[in-house]
């Protein structure tokens, strides 16, 4: 398939209480046009990756909100996915570019949550569960923690193995310009950090975070560097209590599966991923639902970095993941697409995997009801 | 406010699992909770399986240390939910009870 990457840009992510979602998202998508010399209105459609616009922002119809914002007049819609809803929106976005009715596509991906206190956002959130699970009082940080008191009572693992998850994306986020959170930590830290939902801490877990993401999607091959060669997406029960098992995702293994056979690879040729680690559970299960560990032992080789920059293959977010670059939801699965991108197009700075050629992305919404796979190619 | 047609029709579900014997299959302590359970917390959710195999979420209540394990036996048990506001009408539902 022919689907090129023209460029991709993330904003800062973080506390950004002077700045509106309209101006994140003007700025980052202009600043996308500048560097991408492609004038806006050679942009065909433009896909919104957003999930609490309505129930935080009271806000509907953000296709129109924000296509008024960068003055164009071209078919413009929300897509929602929880979690995931960025990379289903470049999903949707690689299925336009096929159709062939578009032929460059901007997806932008953003969230404004720190206007709220917490207890709205955890709220808010849970929108991405079942009615249950809301009646019960869960959280999504009580959801990953029932994942990960039962991950650790069957394959024995320890609250450092989970922490060192953490500490990995804190230091790769020091080397990332963009990241909320550009301070290393300790597992020691992280153990003493106070407890959100047994056994995960708040340095388990991602932070609410403000952000956009933007990236350009073109069947122009002339002056591109690097193709999304798979896009692929699963589903699963909307509540946890309803799967198979709490230590895998299914959707995750089904929609990876599928990447791996669309591109024609195997998961030992990916050099770089971002994975979905809201909480460090999730990067565990994740590591072995894509296949670069066996299950079980996923938790035992983070300890052992080997999915640290400098050590071994794949690198693991480099970005600094959910946890250390920060969640704003809707801007988190495009982010991911735009990080690999700057990986294979080798201008990630300082944070740069070494002659990087093949990465993932794998990006959760709720718990785990859905999952998209992008593998991605330098030419 | 919530529904009350909502808690109306949910009622009816209700009923079936009610008094019902099952397992936890995995449980967390809740420090912070969402809006509507801050007087709650902390509080234990957990996921059981029931007699039948129907696999339920719901918190644990009059718990101790030593429940608060895998394979823990339990009864279900009709309770009041969460905070419906100055409005709304109480939620009853289900939540789940220790037995030895």
């Amino acid at each position: 398939m022919n689907v090129q990457v023209l460029g991709g840009l993330t904003s800062n992510f973080g506390e950004l209480w002077d700045t509106s979602p309209r101006s994140l998202v003007r700025e980052t998508c202009y600043q996308l046009f500048k560097n991408t010399s492609l004038p806006k209105s050679k942009i065909d459609a433009v896909l919104v990756a957003n999930m609490l616009s309505s129930s935080l922002g009271n806000q509907d119809h953000l296709g129109a909100f924000f296509a008024e914002e960068l003055g164009l007049n071209v078919p413009a819609v929300k897509v929602e996915a929880a979690c995931a809803s960025g990379g289903m929106a470049v999903h949707l976005a690689v299925l336009s570019i096929l159709s062939g009715q578009y032929k460059n596509v901007l997806v932008v991906g953003v969230e404004k949550m720190t206007d709220y206190k917490p207890e709205l956002v955890n709220k808010a959130l849970m929108g991405a569960g079942s009615e249950g699970e809301r009646e019960a009082g869960a959280t999504f940080s009580s959801l990953y923690a029932l994942m990960a008191t039962k991950y650790m009572a069957e394959y024995k693992t320890k609250e450092e193995e989970l922490a060192q998850v953490a500490v990995k994306n804190h230091y790769h986020a020091s080397l990332s310009s963009h990241a909320q959170f550009k301070n290393q930590i300790t597992i020691d830290a992280v153990l003493k950090s106070p407890m959100i939902a047994t056994p995960l801490k708040i340095l388990d877990c991602s932070p609410i975070s403000d952000g956009a993401a933007a990236l350009i999607l073109s069947s122009d091959n002339k002056n591109s560097k690097v193709s999304i060669v798979a896009s692929q997406s699963g589903s699963d029960s909307l509540s946890l209590s309803q799967r198979e098992n709490l230590t895998s995702l299914k959707a995750a293994v089904i929609s990876s599966r599928n990447a791996y056979k669309q591109a024609g690879i195997t998961p030992e040729d990916i050099d770089v991923a971002e994975v979905h680690d809201c909480f460090t559970i999730a990067e565990i299960i994740a590591m072995e639902d894509l296949g670069f560990f066996k299950k079980g032992e996923a938790a035992k080789n983070i300890f052992a970095k080997k999915t640290w920059l400098g050590f071994g293959r794949p690198v693991v977010n480099t970005s600094g993941g959910l946890k250390a670059a920060g969640h704003p939801v809707g801007a988190t699965g495009v982010k991911q697409v735009v990080e690999i991108f700057h990986q294979l197009n080798q201008t990630a700075g300082k944070k740069q995997v070494r002659n990087a050629r093949i990465g993932l992305t794998h990006n959760v919404g709720g718990s785990g009801g859905t999952c998209v796979i992008h593998i991605l190619k330098r030419n | 406010m919530l529904s009350p047609v909502k808690i109306w029709r949910n009622q009816k579900k209700v009923k079936s699992l009610l008094n019902l014997e099952g397992k936890i299959l995995s449980y967390t302590k809740v420090y912070v909770p969402p809006a509507g359970f801050e007087q709650q917390a902390p509080y234990v959710v957990a996921i059981a399986e029931l007699v039948g195999g129907i696999k339920v979420i719901a918190q644990l209540i009059e718990w101790q240390d030593k429940n608060l394990k895998i394979g823990q036996k339990i009864l279900t048990v009709l309770r009041r939910t969460k905070d419906p506001g100055l409005e709304g009408i109480i939620p009853y539902g289900i939540k789940f009870k220790p037995v030895d």
